[in-house]
């Protein structure tokens, strides 16, 4: 074999695999009685093989087993409470909603507020609405964008008569 | 953490490692490598076929390490003197005899992909099968390649042979 051979080459392999059949097996070493370089190839084969089967897997150290064994909580998932889920449209309406509520059971209270408590009200009253206005007009783009203009119409336009009815509420009250 | 994935933790670990640590020649390397295997593995557990979850693991510790190799800046294999102040690499292996210390020094000096065959399928023994669906290659390729990497760690045998 004097120059490189891959038909030698996977015969030698094949020898070493125990893929070679036994009659091609028994060519080869025939061939190798009369080739030196042949010989020679296969010894070293074997030789390299004997050495490979010397060679283990590695262990992997202490330090890396702890890593990989900390992955799981490292890399848990957590779906529950997000500030980003506070900032979607029907938290904000919902927290708008908080003071418009307690506004409402305020100025249901029997006992007459003073022109402070009105001026105060009011001002409550002002940012909440602003805030249910925003959330509305939000809440309309979402809904157009999924489902189209006519329905998100029909949508912040029922929100806005919502918010109209209890301005004007307000207002009758605060005369 | 999973039961399944502590076992894969257990089964896969060494043979991972072995792979990263022979591609590298970097102990503190092959473990961030290994380790971000493992990330994907973790995060992925859902959509790997649980049979194919070693040659996935292999494949992609592999491909970890080649980015990892593409990544460093001049491209050099790390030289002779920082492989012999690592206690812990593949030179000063359990076995170390003088052919196997030889042996491991000759197979982290072949190029790619005849390292990573001879890891996989010399070393860690993967069938042929099993090396193919790792390094993207045919069934043909692989035993092609391999041939001719055993040559050439034949022939440098050769030569260091009293």
């Amino acid at each position: 074999m004097n120059e490189y051979d891959d038909k030698w080459e996977e015969r030698i392999n094949a020898l070493l695999d125990g893929e070679l059949e036994a009659d091609d097996a028994e060519l080869l070493k025939a061939e190798a009685t009369d080739d030196r370089e042949l010989a020679r190839a296969i010894v070293d084969a074997y030789q390299l093989q004997q050495a490979m089967d010397a060679l283990r897997v590695e262990q992997a150290p202490a330090s890396l087993t702890k890593k990989l064994q900390a992955i799981p909580r490292q890399h848990r998932s957590k779906p529950g409470f997000s500030l980003f889920n506070f900032a979607q449209p029907r938290w904000a309406a919902a927290l708008a909603a908080i003071p418009l509520v307690v506004i409402a059971v305020s100025l249901m209270r029997p006992d007459t507020p003073s022109a402070a408590e009105i001026a105060q009200a009011r001002q409550e009253m002002a940012i909440a609405f602003a805030y249910l206005d925003k959330a509305g007009v939000i809440t309309g783009r979402e809904i157009e964008s999924t489902v189209g203009r006519t329905m998100a119409n029909a949508v912040t336009d029922s929100v806005n008569r919502t918010i109209q009815s209890q301005s004007l509420n307000f207002k009758e009250n605060e005369a | 953490m999973s039961k399944k994935y502590r076992q894969w933790v257990k089964e896969y670990q060494d043979q991972a490692w072995t792979v990263a640590r022979y591609i590298l020649k970097d102990a503190q390397e092959a473990e961030d490598a290994t380790q971000e295997a493992f990330v994907k593995l973790w995060k992925n557990q859902d959509n790997i076929d649980p049979k194919r979850v070693r040659p996935w693991l292999m494949k992609v510790t592999r491909n970890g390490c080649l980015d990892r190799l593409r990544r460093r800046r001049d491209n050099v294999e790390l030289d002779e003197s920082h492989m012999a102040g690592d206690v812990a690499g593949p030179m000063q292996g359990a076995t170390a005899t003088e052919i196997g210390v030889w042996l491991k020094r000759a197979i982290g000096g072949l190029k790619e992909p005849y390292r990573s065959l001879v890891v996989l399928r010399d070393i860690n023994q993967h069938s042929y099968e099993e090396v193919a669906v790792m390094l993207e290659l045919n069934l043909a390729q692989v035993k092609t390649y391999l041939h001719r990497a055993r040559k050439q760690l034949r022939e440098q045998l050769a030569e260091v042979r009293p």
